[in-house]
């Protein structure tokens, strides 16, 4: 019967086709328009560590200001100074722990041809890796004693190991970064989360980084950071002079994740950091109220306000915008279906029930939803690339349309359709066909 | 077949009630053709739409094939309607952008009947009102005469054992009039109980027996009640 039902459907599309354009017209604009916006809004909102989310947090510290507080959604600066990233790296009390920040290489190969070129990397701890799951193609992270001393390992990215070594297993050759050997310890896999939740400081949806080297080669190559740096005051211990002078001064510029498996593990953490926090104190330092923040990826993506209020009223505008197109097809809906509504009450007589009456118009508008659904994705993938076009390559990891997005785009146009074919589909499957069937 | 008894019909609008049909009785034997008459709003369409189960009477009883109708859901009424009723208008009312066979298919359709089924009792109906060359063609490329057959042909295609026209030859010139009116005797003949409206008094004449409604009652007590060997006849 279904099939009945739609063969009528199509025949009564084609029998109005103005009428019928119409109505997938309103339908595809309300789902092209909403979907373009619940879509940025949804990749925006990935947590990419959805999975570990109970057990990772990112650490931040109040080392502010006395006289004001960092301007930041919690009044706590986003990334820890250098000084302090160092001394919380020494607790042994979290599983895992990263302290972090981007930076930049020039790259290129020994008696190679290739034009050198410069990389995005990340200077990290050994468990960035283990932390936030990154996946390894060959080879592994570095040792231990990378994280403090100066040892030239390096990680690359898939992307990068292809443009270098065609992407053969590169474990054990040599890169030269600023010059300098470096040798490959690791391949990953590609992995490209967005946002890139661990480090929302810096474009949030930026790709990850072509190389990863240690934390402990700040010294040796004097490496300053090419994200966020900010500071209050130009004070810094006593005696530092040039680099120095930068690395112990107070600008927050590392970025520090723990990862802390129990309840009792957390509670230890919390105790360590307020007794070094007090201990700071007394050397002067940490002026500002004894304060932290542990937030999980989850609650770090709020506070970030990666998906800002304005994203969300601009979702709630376009879903209301749909609400209006709905109402439009009702009103095309209604008209069409009464103005075949003697055709319904033939087919009462002749044996239709008033379910079987509903059923077939409802199934048209459906066939409405389902055609404008899809004239939907194609408005909203429209939408998404005059986006990304407009915002010159800074969003593309976000403004794009993934599988699920496409089927909840046709779901939300058959739902739209549904609803607004339901009420026409009501009117007229209640109408007694009597009234229809007097003298033409 | 059909036995009406005190059926009552009364349409509230808001002010007026119109009592449309009052203490209506009738009964109606397997096989009869009866005609029925009667002045413009006396409720002859009435009585034809609670016979055929399109509406529901106010009050009173209805039997059809002995079956207590009043009180049946929506769903059993329209399968009733479907198995054991046709129905043919004074409008033809063939829907206008489906060809014949389509047209003829609608009640099939609701009865369920495989697409091999269907096709054979479209066919076999279309051969017996004389359209079979026509049955691609739209209704609106046939006369009205024409369209009539087709009327009747969808009316039959289901088998029904009861036949609903309302004013059947009424937009019919007296030729086509009289065709239509063959082809149902033709049909009683073959044992279909008939019920026919008509303003025409020598059509009305050609049924076994007449029934003539005033004012939404029958307007001789004895018309109401089947002649037994008239019947049978
Ligand atoms: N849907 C309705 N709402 C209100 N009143 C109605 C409705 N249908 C019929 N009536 C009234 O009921 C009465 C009987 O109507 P009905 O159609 O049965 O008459 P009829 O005998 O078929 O007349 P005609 O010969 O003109 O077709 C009329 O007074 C009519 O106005
Ligand atoms: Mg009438």
């Amino acid at each position: 019967m279904i099939g009945y039902y739609i063969s009528l459907a199509i025949r009564s599309l084609r029998g109005t086709p103005i009428l019928s354009a119409l109505m997938i017209a309103a339908i595809a604009v309300g789902v092209g328009a909403s979907m373009t916006v619940l879509t940025l809004n949804y990749m925006m909102s990935q947590n990419a560590l959805e999975h570990k989310d109970k057990v990772l947090y990112a650490v931040q510290l109040d080392s502010w200001d006395p006289n004001q507080a960092a301007d930041t959604a919690n009044e706590i600066p986003w990334q820890l100074t250098y000084p302090d990233a160092v001394a919380l790296l020494r607790s042994d009390i979290p599983t895992r722990q990263v302290a972090m920040h981007r930076f930049g290489f020039t790259v290129n190969l020994d008696e190679s041809d290739m034009r050198p070129f410069t990389a995005n990397t990340r200077v990290t701890t050994r468990d960035f890796f283990s932390l936030f799951d990154v996946p390894f193609e060959y080879g592994g992270t570095w040792n231990k004693e990378a994280d403090s001393a100066a040892v030239q390992s390096v990680v690359l990215s898939k992307e990068t190991n292809e443009k270098l070594f065609g992407g053969e297993n590169s474990v054990g050759k040599v890169v030269q970064l600023n010059g300098e050997p470096f040798t490959v310890v690791g391949v990953l896999k590609h992995w490209n989360p967005s946002p890139k939740i661990y480090d929302l400081n810096n474009n949030p949806f930026a790709d990850s980084e072509e190389l990863y080297i240690p934390f402990g080669l700040h010294r040796k190559y004097e490496i300053y950071s090419w994200g966020n740096t900010n500071g209050w005051t130009s004070s810094a211990p006593e005696g530092a002079e040039g680099y120095e002078r930068f690395l112990l001064g107070e600008h927050v510029w590392i970025q520090f994740w723990v990862e802390l498996d129990s309840a009792e593990q957390k509670e230890a953490y919390e105790q360590f950091l307020t007794g070094y926090i007090r201990e700071q104190k007394e050397q002067g330092r940490f002026e500002r109220p004894l304060k932290f923040a542990l937030s999980h990826p989850s609650e770090w993506l709020v506070l970030n306000e990666v998906l800002g209020n304005d994203n969300r009223v601009l979702g709630w505008a376009s879903l209301a915008f749909l609400l209006v197109c709905v109402v439009n097809a009702v009103a095309l809906l209604l008209a069409k279906f009464l103005r075949k509504a003697p055709e319904a009450g033939v087919r009462r007589a002749l044996g239709a029930s008033r379910n079987a009456i509903f059923t077939q118009h409802l199934i048209e508008s459906s066939c409405i939803g389902v055609l404008g659904g899809l004239l939907g994705i194609i408005l909203a993938l429209a939408g998404l690339t005059g986006i990304r076009a407009l915002a010159m390559g800074q969003v593309d990891q976000i403004a794009t349309m993934n599988w699920e997005m496409m089927l909840a785009a046709v779901g939300l146009a058959i739902f739209a359709s549904i609803l607004a074919g339901l009420y026409p589909a009501w009117r007229i499957s209640r109408t007694n066909p009597s009234v229809y069937l007097k003298t033409q | 077949m059909l036995k009406m008894h005190n059926i009552r019909k009364s349409y509230r609008t808001d002010t007026i009630e119109t009592h449309a049909l009052r203490d209506f009785s009738l009964e109606v034997n397997e096989g009869e053709f009866v005609s029925v008459t009667g002045p413009s709003g006396s409720g002859k369409t009435t009585f034809l739409n609670i016979a055929g189960l399109l509406e529901t009477p106010t009050g009173g009883q209805y039997l059809l094939d002995g079956q207590e109708v009043g009180n049946l859901s929506d769903r059993d009424r329209s399968r009733l309607r479907n198995e054991k009723i046709g129905f043919i208008f004074q409008g033809f009312n063939l829907i206008p952008d489906l060809n014949l066979f389509d047209n003829i298919d609608v009640p099939l359709r609701y009865r369920g009947f495989n697409a091999k089924e269907r096709r054979r009792r479209i066919e076999k109906s279309l051969e017996q009102v004389g359209l079979s060359a026509r049955a691609k063609h739209l209704p609106a490329q046939l006369s009205g005469g024409q369209q009539q057959r087709v009327a009747i042909a969808r009316a039959l295609a289901g088998e029904p054992r009861f036949l609903l026209a309302d004013e059947p030859t009424g937009n019919l010139d007296s030729l086509m009039a009289r065709q239509v009116m063959e082809l149902l005797e033709f049909i009683n003949e073959w044992g279909t109980t008939i019920v026919m409206v008509t303003h025409d008094p020598d059509l009305a004449r050609r049924a076994q027996r007449n029934i003539q409604i005033v004012d939404g009652q029958v307007s001789d007590l004895r018309q109401s009640i089947a002649q037994p060997e008239i019947a049978s006849a």
